[in-house]
């Protein structure tokens, strides 16, 4: 996985790309929540991410929860069919912030 | 057509790009696995990455895992077989819809794609033997 970031204003966004599973998790995560702590407001890019599996979900619902709790919030962005589809299976469509 | 193919793979989560691959390559050989593929290979990848989380929580290890493809009167059977710690079947739970926790996610997108799971404990060769099957 490789990734750039934006920042205009309070907004990060974050291009992703790659495949995000159990091995590639630690590194996003590490790329996404010290911005969401930050309190910006995090844009998650993923239209070149090819493969997302439990573990890359896992951490799009933990930057969520952890936005909620410092008064911020993460946004999917042009969401890749692939991606799209295990978020739908998991259910989290109406729980995530889609765009 | 009919097929009977395995390989084994080093139980870590550098692994898993590596199962998907052998995955796909097999399901490829399967026409009729076509509209299927992708979903099974997410299954198949979450259950071996249930192999290095739970089995051998996280640890290093030198061990091999098997994965196992069975392909016949169009249901496909899927076996992964390992040497970690023997799973508690009760413990291997899917999320509940309504619990937005990330955990059990992995279990719970195994039991959407699949028809069947079945799970043995066994005492010679392999400890954790995993079925997964699908008609496709």
């Amino acid at each position: 996985m490789s990734y750039k970031i934006t920042e205009e204003g309070n907004v990060s966004t974050v291009f992703l790309n790659g495949e995000i599973d159990m091995e590639i998790r630690e590194k996003a995560e590490q790329v996404i929540m010290p911005l969401v702590e930050a309190k910006k407001e995090v844009h998650l890019n993923l239209k070149d991410v090819e493969y997302m599996d439990s573990s890359g979900i896992s951490l799009l619902i933990e930057a969520h929860q952890k936005a909620g709790e410092v008064g911020t919030k993460v946004v999917l962005k042009e969401i890749s069919k692939s991606v799209l589809k295990v978020i739908m299976m998991a259910k989290l469509e109406q729980i995530l912030n889609l765009d | 057509m009919s097929l009977n193919k395995y390989k084994e793979f080093e139980v870590n989560s550098s692994s898993l790009k590596e199962v998907r691959s052998f995955s796909r390559e097999i399901l490829s050989q399967i026409p009729e696995a076509k509209n299927h593929d992708e979903n099974i290979i997410l299954a198949i990848s979450e259950a071996a990455q249930n192999i290095v989380k739970h089995a051998y929580n996280g640890r290093d290890t030198s061990d091999l895992m098997r994965i196992e493809f069975v392909y016949e009167n169009n249901i496909l059977t899927v076996n992964l077989l390992d040497k970690g710690d023997p799973a508690i079947p009760a413990n291997i739970k899917p999320r509940k819809l309504d619990d937005i926790k990330p955990g059990g996610l992995g279990t719970f997108f195994i039991g959407e794609i699949m028809d069947e799971i079945t799970f043995k404990i066994s005492k010679e060769d392999w400890v954790n033997h995993l079925t997964m099957t699908k008609k496709i």
